[in-house]
């Protein structure tokens, strides 16, 4: 992992500013970092790599996300039903 | 003898706005009731009642137009503000259906995959049948104008024949229609692509039969001598209703069929 995305991990503190994401309802920036964070896992994974850097996201979509939406999702990943492209 | 000294017509008391609203009643209680009791027979009656007011109010009409005359310019100048009020609208009931579109398929919800179409929905091509039922429509527009221009040219033959097509072109678009909808691999229940879908094309569905059938009267008054080469008036009202019905299709086609797909 790259010394700056490690920095940038160590040092947070809370998720922040998206400039994708400007309006009030942030729904959209929660999904995507949770879509990212599964995609990223994917894609390290199957070149061999180190996931660390998806923890990024992870932290994010902890911050921002309400827990019963990560849990409907983590349950609909397991079952295979999650919407989601990851 | 008095005699109007105005070219408006001053209709004579008739039972059958009274009749109308009765059976606005039966139909919107009768569904309420078939809804919550599983009872037919208010609907039902609403359904008759409706028929047999539309089919005698109009029926007045071409005998106060038609057999008695009353029809001047200034009458027809208003019946056909009315036409355009009347699909004007229409338009904005259309408009809604396609505001409830474009708000769910814009910012598609973590619900759905967040992509447009849903996740799991397998849409109908564009390509297909939709893309042929495109070209009977606009076929049918083409047929439409060629029955105006034979009344106003006093072609009988050719204004029967034209009009002809024009109700069999639409009666294939509601042909081809009625099999995509049972072949879909989706119904109406299945989120909300399947609502959008199936009642903004219903909707249209439903307009394209009322315009058919305005046209098929329109036939029959023109074998039977109604129209003449300067006053067509109900024929015109029915052109312009099914051009409506065309257009709504062309926003749908390239709304949902084609973007949406």
């Amino acid at each position: 992992m790259s010394d700056t995305v490690e920095k940038k991990i160590k040092n947070y503190r809370t998720a922040p500013f998206d400039a994708r994401f400007p309006n009030t309802n942030q729904t959209r920036n929660c999904f995507q970092n949770y879509l990212d964070f599964h995609r990223c896992n994917k894609a390290l994974s199957a070149k061999g790599q180190d996931v660390a850097p998806c923890d990024w996201y992870h932290r994010v979509y902890k911050t921002m996300c309400p827990m019963s939406w990560v849990a409907k999702w983590d349950d609909q990943i397991e079952a295979g039903s999650f919407p989601g492209k990851i | 003898m008095a005699h109007q000294a105005h070219a408006y017509h001053m209709v004579d008391p008739s039972p059958w706005p009274l009749t109308g609203a009765i059976a606005a009643l039966l139909l919107t209680s009768g569904t309420a009731i078939w809804f919550h009791f599983h009872s037919l027979i208010l609907v039902s009656a609403g359904l008759v009642l409706l028929l047999l007011t539309m089919f005698q109010w109009w029926r007045d009409i071409i005998r106060e137009s038609t057999f008695q005359g009353h029809h001047t310019p200034p009458v027809q100048k208003g019946l056909r503000y009315g036409m355009i009020l009347f699909i004007t609208s229409e338009v904005f009931f259309f408009l809604g259906f396609f505001w409830a579109f474009y708000h769910s398929s814009l910012a598609p919800t973590p619900e759905l995959g967040g992509c447009w179409p849903p996740t799991g929905v397998i849409t109908l091509d564009p390509f297909e049948v939709p893309l042929l039922n495109t070209a009977v429509l606009l076929a049918s527009g083409v047929t439409v104008t060629w029955a105006h221009h034979s009344i106003m040219e006093g072609e009988r033959k050719q204004a029967i024949q034209s009009l002809t097509l024009t109700i069999l072109l639409g009666f294939y678009f509601t042909f081809l229609q009625a099999m995509e909808y049972y072949e879909a691999p989706f119904t109406i229940a299945d989120g909300v692509y399947g609502s959008t879908f199936f009642v903004a094309t219903g909707f249209h569905g439903l307009h394209v039969i009322i315009g058919s059938t305005f046209l098929a009267v329109c036939l029959l008054r023109q074998v039977q001598f109604h129209f003449t080469s300067k006053h067509h008036f109900g024929f015109e009202a029915a052109a312009w209703y099914w051009h409506f019905v065309d257009v709504v299709w062309l926003f749908l086609y390239v709304s949902i069929y084609w973007w949406g797909s």
